[in-house]
């Protein structure tokens, strides 16, 4: 019932539908579950294909995503686009509350016909909000938006959670980023499709120099995607400095994507991830639940230093 | 004295049945330590003992006679619905004792908007007096002779059309432009902290100030170019020290961004003026004005000025809204004559009383002759101004007074190392520790440790309704749009055109003095809001970006049996719903204090609610389409500013509208009890007066959630 109507507004583009299959998609409850299965069915057989982009964006907190994501949303709004950002706020570890918005609230592009923001709580990161992120995308897609961005906090295991749901990953960098550098960035740089170095407006120097740094980080470091040479710009999101040249870039990796059917892969690739990674949480509380006995008893001769951790791992596998 | 110390000790310890006297000391949320003992001995440690008044480093007071020749003067801040009124509320209460005026403005004007403008439905008129235009000016000021009176304008946002327009009227009333005294509050940069009453981006604000500076230096020698603010950090929480090192560390940037216009420095300090809180604590309260005056007259030695005045820090004073309860009002009398009695012994050299209504709505007659009369009555009856202050010499006092400095300067210093103030308020910096103060203190209320009578203990079971005044605001708005279209019609177009084009190509090039040529705008009848968009057309209007601090609030509750309670509800309600009960803070209007809403976002998500905080200024329309986009299960609209009635209407029919009925409102801040059917006929579903503990709110706002059954 509740599937079918969601589906219908969504179809129909109704704004409300659309943010309560959200909070859907998003709920714990396992009734939920099965009606946000059954709406992605519906919205899957009907709603029409569409080219869509789906934009992975990153970022250390201060580094100026929400301005950023409003200037470059505003900008592909107005250029017809229909365009959403799907934002993961964290919540706190002690309270399990949240204040969303507050850094990510981007008020003029929630505001225009062509836009939509919606802040989630990020919960814990186990079947959590960011993993259903992918889900909401396919709700963003079936009501028609096509420039669809997944924001994230650069900490932790959240930037490859969104990398393998999106199609292009951009990475935001301060600056004066200092001496931190060498080490932590390099992961992300090498998943990044896009680096654009926020706040050329306050000092354009280190920008220019960061920007250096990074592209002689690339001539060294091996990147993913055969073809496709990570892009490094410089820019303000505040003074939209840079971000025509950006846009102009999204629009050529876009046409690069479609060249050779690569963007198939892609996508294909991504529902792989999907696949494993939603496997992986059923299977084991599938597998807590038939062998939570078996579980039990290994855990309490591990305690009590009867077996070795190898030999509890043999009893489970082995075990009833 | 060692010994009879000891022997004091002695007597202490039997009198309180303890082995030590740990338990008499007080440590305050300044983090001063209080000894329940002062002697001669912590005189010794002082820098500055036996000082005079009139003399560096004044923490006696700025003048040798102080009240013995003149008291201070009684300045009540007042303002409301059409000029017209305002102007026969001003010449009632100049009869009645009052001394200076000091000029409320509506929060359309703060912001630069015209009473046409579409944002400002629901804030024109309200919470102070509507002015458009000169001619509005002229109406506030008819029968009041400008070269006599000194008055007081608190306007940050759009100083420049607003003071344009004073001076204007004063000159076709026929008084000199270097005859009007008064004060302008001028002072944006804890506009960005708190208040939120700016309207361009810090850059371009500065260099308002600094053109007022000049303006004022050459062409008005007896008008306070800057009232140097601390009492709207006090008000949204900040304690005495901040409230004090911020504001100093802000007068010096002012200082330095007047110094860089070329002015020496005994061109402009003489006309800096302060603006202190004065709350409760009553000697942290006397011994904060005594400090403000001491670290001025310091800080201002580096810039070598020659006359004495530059350093000398003047202060109007205004006892504080905070302290004051909705609950058992009559309360208030007493709270507010506590505070004016620390603001006059701390040597204020002007003062506002509030009335004791203020916390619900605007003061009525009665209680605007009440809040006067407080300082009457101090002057006139208790004798309070025989002497030069009084509390001179006391050991504790002025042990305080070095201890607040202490900590001021160490909060001072750290802003410096910021690279100044302004550069601090980019960083956030200021406004964090004003919210972490401002969550600290609120939960100490609501969890009981800091006594408010008639709202933590000492309740009253039926509360007595209250007289309050109320202004019918579409009327205003009606008659102001009528003013604002004869102006139009009756003006040179091609003039007014020109002299605003004069004013964006100025701030374009960073050239010519911009309030100079926004009196030659407004002489031509431009209004306040083309004045204030001629500027925001090259720099826009600006958007602060909030930060906030979970975890503050919860930390004063550990242990709290009732706050686990709440968590565990909302614990439960995530296990039947799927997820947690999901709140939007909205503030709506013009109305930028944001001091409840920020309390009651850390408060809930640290009950574990997911709170949306939705940005300053918002319309009705924007913000039901935000919520609705955000599914959420309740909005909580923070409201301040006497707006409520057309805006939470307004945001219902909006709701209803989108289809999203189901969606609770919520209503909290400053609203008389005589409101409250209204709006819950309209469909709100509870209304929050002032003091209502953040836990209370939410407990009543899960229980309404759950009984909607939305999941």
């Amino acid at each position: 019932m509740l599937a079918q109507e969601l589906a219908l507004g969504i179809l129909s583009q109704n704004r409300r539908s659309l943010a309560r299959a959200i909070t859907l998609v998003e709920s714990s409850l396992p009734k939920h579950r099965q009606a946000a299965t059954e709406l992605i069915r519906i919205l899957k057989s009907q709603a029409s294909p569409r080219e869509t982009l789906r934009i992975g964006v990153s970022g250390v907190p201060g580094v100026g995503k929400s301005t950023f994501l409003e200037t470059v949303g505003l900008a592909m709004a107005n250029a017809n686009h229909k365009v959403c950002v799907l934002a993961v706020d964290p919540s706190s570890q002690i309270s399990g509350g949240s204040i969303l918005g507050d850094k990510t609230r981007m008020q003029k592009l929630s505001l225009h016909p062509n836009g939509f923001v919606r802040p989630s709580p990020a919960r814990d990161t186990l079947g959590g909000t960011a993993l259903r992120s992918r889900e909401v995308i396919s709700l963003c897609e079936a009501f028609g938006f096509d420039r669809i961005f997944v924001e994230t906090v650069g900490v932790g295991q959240s930037e490859t959670t969104v990398y393998s749901m999106v199609d292009v990953f951009l990475v935001l960098l301060l600056p004066n980023a200092g001496d931190d550098l060498q080490g932590i960035k390099k992961g992300i740089m090498e998943l990044a499709d896009f680096i654009f170095v926020n706040k050329s407006d306050l000092d354009p120097h280190a920008c220019n120099r960061m920007a250096k740094y990074c592209e002689s980080v690339y001539e060294l470091i091996h990147t993913p995607r055969e073809g496709w040479k990570p892009r490094v710009m410089t820019g303000s999101s505040l003074s939209s400095e840079g971000v025509d040249e950006l846009l102009r870039g999204l629009m050529q990796f876009e046409q690069f994507l479609l060249q050779n059917s690569y963007k198939e892969t892609v996508r294909r690739t991504q529902k792989q991830d999907a696949f494993l990674q939603e496997l992986k949480i059923v299977a084991w509380d599938q597998f807590l639940k038939t062998k939570n006995n078996v579980i039990n008893k290994a855990s309490s001769s591990l305690i009590e230093d009867k077996i070795s951790v190898a030999d509890a791992l043999w009893q489970v596998i082995e075990g009833e | 004295m060692d010994n009879s110390y000891q022997e004091w000790k002695k007597l202490a310890k039997k009198e309180i049945r303890q082995e030590e006297l740990d338990s008499l000391f007080w440590d305050t949320p300044e983090g001063i330590r209080i000894k329940p003992l002062y002697t001669a001995q912590d005189l010794s440690e002082l820098t500055y003992t036996d000082t005079m008044p009139g003399l560096f480093p004044y923490i006696r007071g700025p003048r040798a006679t102080m009240y013995v020749n003149k008291p201070w003067t009684i300045r009540q801040y007042a303002g409301f619905s059409t000029a017209e009124e305002s102007n026969v509320f001003y010449k009632k209460n100049l009869e009645m004792g009052q001394k200076g005026l000091s000029v409320a403005f509506d929060l359309a004007t703060h912001r630069g908007y015209d009473s046409d403008h579409e944002r400002v439905m629901g804030d024109v008129g309200k919470a102070g007096v509507a002015i458009d235009s000169v001619e509005d000016m002229k109406i506030l000021f008819s029968g009041i002779p400008l070269d006599k009176m000194s008055v007081s304008m608190t306007m940050n946002g759009a100083v420049l059309p607003v003071l344009a327009a004073f001076i204007v009227a004063a000159e076709e009333q026929g008084v000199a432009v270097e005859q009007l005294s008064g004060t302008i509050q001028n002072d944006v940069l804890k506009e960005f902290m708190v208040r939120n009453t700016y309207i361009y981006p810090p850059q371009t604000s500065m260099r308002i100030v600094g053109d007022i500076i000049a303006y004022t230096a050459k062409n008005m020698p007896r008008f306070n170019s800057i009232s140097i603010s601390g009492y709207h950090m006090y008000e949204a929480g900040a304690d005495s020290v901040h409230e004090l090192a911020f504001t100093i560390a802000d007068g010096l940037e002012y200082v330095k961004e007047a110094l860089s216009r070329g002015l020496a420095v005994d061109d402009f300090a003489p006309r800096l003026s302060f603006f202190f809180a004065i709350g409760m604590n009553f000697y942290m309260e006397i011994a904060k004005l005594r400090a403000a005056r001491l670290l001025w007259a310091e800080m201002m030695a580096q810039f070598e000025p020659k006359n004495p005045q530059s350093s000398m820090l003047r202060t109007h004073c205004q006892t504080s809204g905070w302290s004051l309860t909705e609950q058992d009002p009559y309360n208030n009398l007493i709270r507010t004559t506590v505070e004016a009695m620390a603001a006059v012994l701390g040597g204020t050299q002007s003062l506002h009383t509030n009335a004791m209504d203020e916390a619900i709505a605007l003061p009525s007659e009665n209680s605007s002759r009440w809040a006067r009369n407080t300082q009457i009555i101090l002057q006139e009856e208790a004798q309070i101004c025989r002497v030069v202050d009084p509390f001179g010499g006391s050991y504790f006092m002025e042990s305080l007074t070095h201890s607040l400095a202490h900590e001021a300067r160490k909060v001072i210093l750290e802003m410096q190392n910021l690279g100044g103030m302004a550069k601090a308020i980019e960083l956030g910096i200021p406004k964090m520790c004003i919210e972490k103060c401002a969550a600290e203190r609120q939960a100490r209320i609501d969890s009981g440790k800091d006594t408010i009578v008639g709202v933590n203990r000492y309740q009253v079971d039926k509360e007595d309704e209250i007289e309050t005044l109320e202004v019918d605001n579409s009327r205003v708005r009606e008659q102001q749009i009528q003013r604002l279209q004869a102006i139009r019609k009756s003006r040179s177009e091609a003039d007014v055109k020109e002299a605003l084009n004069a004013i964006t190509q100025a701030v374009k090039d960073n050239q010519g003095n911009l309030l100079d040529l926004a009196v030659k705008a407004m002489r031509l009848r431009a209004t306040v809001g083309e004045v204030s968009e001629a500027i925001a057309l090259v720099c826009g209007r600006y958007e602060a970006k909030n930060n906030l601090i979970s975890g503050v609030y919860a930390k004063g509750f550990l242990g709290d049996q009732e706050f686990m309670d709440i968590k565990q509800s909302v614990c439960d309600f995530n296990q039947i719903h799927g997820r947690n009960p999901r709140i939007y803070i909205a503030k709506m209007g013009q109305d930028g204090h944001d001091r409840g809403a920020k309390i009651v976002a850390t408060g809930f998500s640290d009950l574990g609610f997911d709170v949306d905080i939705g940005p300053l200024f918002q319309t009705p329309e924007e913000v039901a389409q935000m919520a609705l986009e955000a599914d959420v299960h309740a909005i909580g609209v923070s409201s301040l500013a006497a707006g409520h009635k057309t805006l939470v209407p307004r945001l219902i029919e909006c709701l209803n509208a989108l289809g999203a009925s189901e969606i609770l409102v919520f209503v909290g801040g400053v609203i008389p009890r005589s409101d409250y059917e209204f709006l819950r006929q309209k469909g709100v579903a509870s209304i929050f007066g002032p003091g209502t503990p953040v836990i209370q709110c939410a407990k009543e706002v899960l229980k309404l959630i759950e009984a909607k059954g939305k999941d």
